[in-house]
């Protein structure tokens, strides 16, 4: 499994998803329409997958695309 | 017993510390086992029980808790942007807890205030000051893998927000933060 498919499996879990149900382009506020709900997916994806996360990092993620390769550029 | 002024920001604190509740709940239950976990799951808890504190107050005062909607905290987000990690996390909530505290001292020494809201006050600040007390404890512990610099930024950079956010909410509710604390 590559780094990408990684991610989208733990992005998966953390909303309780198929992985292959998450688009690239899917907008992220669209899939988690409360903010408080996305900190907290934010926070599962670094806890499962051992990585750290800044907010510089997130600051043009939009949609499961931006946020799987940030997060498996980590990897 | 009391007026609408105090009984709406009676159920602003309520909707604040139930917010609060909510939020530490679901990052106690994502967080890996470890010293922070366990203090933030009692910061939840503590938290949850301010806001049963609140609903009990407001009901000994013959009132029902207004809804309010939305919470202080979701306007952070709009100011600060997402915090996206437990240190940044635990950055705005160390400055909005500080905010609550001195919230909760203006309130308790204003005057005529009823002896059962200084009292749910006073109960309340004693948690508050473990809370200030345990979140710098871990952000002082989270030195060597963030750098103390990036810390302070992040504080830094929170309490601005907060500031914005304070200010705003204070021009918001001009007259009743008037009337329930004159300088």
């Amino acid at each position: 499994m590559n780094n990408e498919a990684k991610v989208k499996q733990a992005l998966g879990n953390s909303l309780k998803r198929k992985p292959e149900d998450l688009g690239d382009d899917t907008v992220l506020k669209d899939l988690v329409a409360e903010s408080f709900a996305l900190i907290e997916t934010v926070i599962n994806l670094q806890e499962d997958l051992s990585i750290r996360l800044v907010q510089d990092d997130l600051r043009d993620v939009k949609t499961v695309g931006d946020l799987v390769k940030v997060c498996a550029r980590q990897l | 017993m009391i007026n609408e002024n105090e009984r709406w920001i009676l159920s602003f604190y309520r909707t604040s510390e139930i917010s609060g509740s909510l939020f530490f709940g679901r990052l106690a239950k994502s967080l890996k086992a470890g010293p922070i976990q366990h203090d933030m799951t009692r910061h939840y808890a503590d938290e949850a029980m301010h806001a049963w504190y609140w609903t009990d107050c407001l009901d000994k005062l013959g009132v029902e808790p207004l809804d309010l909607g939305k919470a202080y905290q979701d306007q952070y987000l709009a100011a600060a942007g997402m915090p996206v990690n437990i240190m940044e996390i635990l950055a705005i909530t160390q400055v909005f807890e500080r905010r609550v505290i001195n919230q909760y001292a203006m309130h308790s020494r204003s005057e005529g205030i009823h002896e059962l809201v200084k009292s749910t006050i006073d109960r309340i600040v004693e948690d508050e000051k473990w809370h200030i007390k345990w979140i710098r404890e871990a952000l002082k512990g989270m030195e060597t893998e963030y750098g103390k610099d990036t810390i302070d930024d992040t504080v830094g950079r929170f309490l601005e927000a907060d500031r914005e956010v304070y200010e705003k909410t204070v021009r918001e509710h001009e007259e009743r933060v008037r009337e329930l604390f004159p300088k």
